[in-house]
């Protein structure tokens, strides 16, 4: 029960910074709506007309990508906020303080998660803004939140205990930027089948494009499939490893 | 407390008294005096080889990720995408390159060895013209390796060694004659990081909202029009005449006609705005 309320304590503290700093959420969704704009209207037409359609339908295509991106450019700024927490001593005070050890990092955590919402939203508002037209039900709708949460929390985590490995805030800002490069080297942005045979196997074995092939598949009103327990399974264990990878550091 | 700022302010009327007592400096010794001032560039490369991360690693990233990636789904295989995607790169990247410069310009100037620079001799000029001469190393560097990285993926130019080569050059000149911009946004910007972000607003959309990655008539007409008349354009499609079919088109007196403009315009101001901050 003390875990629970100092952990909501330290989510408050983190809320008060977002609610302080807008301007860190605006840059975090800043960079996937520019990658939305541009792939939209630079690359949508051959890319349309590669996956079997025109612009519309890549903008269907394009916006599961855009959200796991958005998801991958918010670690950065997590990262950055557990790093600068670290190094400006505030951390050094609450170990001192009579509050559970797990809270501080818990806290960051679930404020990086609500960060990442806000800033998934006003990716997918653009989305919607330039063409993009979801025929989930009510239903799917709950499975996109529920899969977008899965994934937020365990790249949250992983993205904690980069930040605690770092030694500087600039490190820790750098550490978290291959993530971005990820939902590329997936199947984000074009069919994994038009990769050549090596890059298309990584493509179709890593974590991101089972979570983008779900989300696809939900908000398209198809049943998510096998894909989902893929999802469900990177993210339980991408998760756990961040959360015991970044416990060990905070403890030491 | 007043003792130990005269002898401050005395240093400082020495140095202006230095720097008008100065005799006239010739042509011949403005040149030598900026080659001597590319060497301490050079050198400075030389003893901090990260300066070259970006001229190494973007021409060979980007060139895998455009063709691998996103190669199939634009032009069906990797291959056919090549003749299309290198000449794009080789303008990306020479001049996301050329940004640099006003970059290190502004650190220079707040490290304070342009003030040292005033009080010596010298052609004010030079120590604003010397680097960007030896940046001419790092833009022949990152257009080289953009070819190379094509030739190793598959792309045989149809114009020939003469072909790439008359790119290349026409790709350095071209960055080299945008890096005034970039000079002169380094004379008048704050700090190096505002002349970063500024330098990235200008070559985000003239770089993407260009042909150097699709063709234009796959672009929505708005953005075909600004498309058209971009400089970037221009330069990718001289690119592409020359390299894929040594072509020398009206495309390549466009670009050689916008460079010279540049000049014209931005190396005058980042003179004038140089001798003001100095």
């Amino acid at each position: 029960m003390r875990a629970v309320i100092d952990s909501a304590t330290m989510l408050r503290r983190r809320l008060t910074h977002i609610w302080r700093y807008p301007s860190l959420v605006l840059t975090f969704a800043g960079v996937p709506v520019v990658f939305l704009l541009l792939f939209v209207y630079v690359f949508g037409g051959t890319m349309g007309a590669g996956i079997g359609g025109d612009r519309a339908a890549y903008v269907g295509y394009l916006t599961p990508g855009i959200m796991v991106t958005t998801i991958a450019g918010a670690a950065q700024g997590t990262a950055i906020s557990v790093a600068t927490d670290m190094a400006e001593g505030i951390v050094a005070r609450f170990k001192t303080m009579a509050i559970a050890r797990v809270s501080v990092l818990t806290g960051h955590v679930l404020g990086a998660m609500v960060q990442t919402f806000i800033a998934i939203a006003m990716a997918t508002l653009v989305a919607v803004l330039v063409g993009f037209r979801p025929s989930a039900s009510g239903l799917g709708w709950l499975g996109v939140v529920g899969v977008l949460a899965m994934f937020t929390f365990a790249i949250t985590w992983l993205s904690v205990a980069l930040a605690l490995v770092s030694k500087s805030v600039t490190t820790a800002s750098n550490l978290p930027m291959p993530l971005l490069v990820l939902p590329f080297l997936g199947s984000g942005f074009v069919p994994t089948e038009s990769m050549p045979a090596g890059l298309r196997w990584f493509a179709e074995h890593q974590p991101f494009t089972p979570v983008i092939e779900t989300l696809r598949a939900l908000l398209d009103g198809r049943p998510a499939g096998s894909g989902l327990v893929s999802a469900a399974v990177w993210s339980a264990v991408i998760a756990l490893a961040g959360y015991l990878w970044a416990r060990r550091l905070y403890n030491r | 407390m007043t003792s130990t700022i005269a002898p401050a302010r005395e240093t400082v009327r020495a140095a202006d008294r230095v720097a008008a007592a100065r005799r006239h400096v010739s042509m011949g010794e403005t040149l030598a005096q900026t080659m001597t001032m590319a060497w301490r560039a050079v050198k400075k490369m030389r003893r901090n080889p990260e300066q070259f991360f970006d001229v190494v690693l973007q021409p060979i990233l980007f060139t895998a990720m455009f063709a691998y990636v996103f190669g199939g789904a634009i032009a069906g295989d990797v291959e056919s995408y090549l003749p299309l995607m290198i000449p794009g790169i080789l303008a990306q990247t020479v001049l996301t390159t050329c940004m640099v410069t006003g970059t290190q310009l502004r650190e220079d100037m707040e490290k304070g060895v342009f003030d040292r620079f005033k009080s010596l001799p010298i052609a004010r000029i030079a120590p604003l013209a010397g680097p960007m001469v030896a940046d001419l190393l790092r833009y022949a560097t990152a257009a080289t390796l953009t070819f190379a990285m094509g030739l190793l993926m598959g792309y045989r130019p149809g114009g020939g060694v003469a072909g790439v080569l008359a790119a290349i050059l026409l790709a350095v000149f071209t960055g080299w004659s945008l890096a005034w911009i970039f000079t002169w946004v380094g004379t008048i910007a704050k700090s190096a990081q505002a002349v970063q972000g500024i330098s990235m607003m200008i070559l985000f959309p003239l770089t993407f909202l260009s042909n150097a990655f699709v063709p234009i008539g796959t672009l929505p007409g708005w953005l075909a029009a600004f498309v058209r008349v971009n400089p970037v354009s221009h330069l990718v499609t001289a690119a592409r005449d020359l390299a894929n079919g040594a072509l020398v088109s009206g495309e390549v007196a466009w670009t050689l006609l916008a460079c010279l403009i540049v000049i014209a315009v931005f190396a005058p101001l980042s003179v004038r705005s140089y001798k003001r901050h100095i």
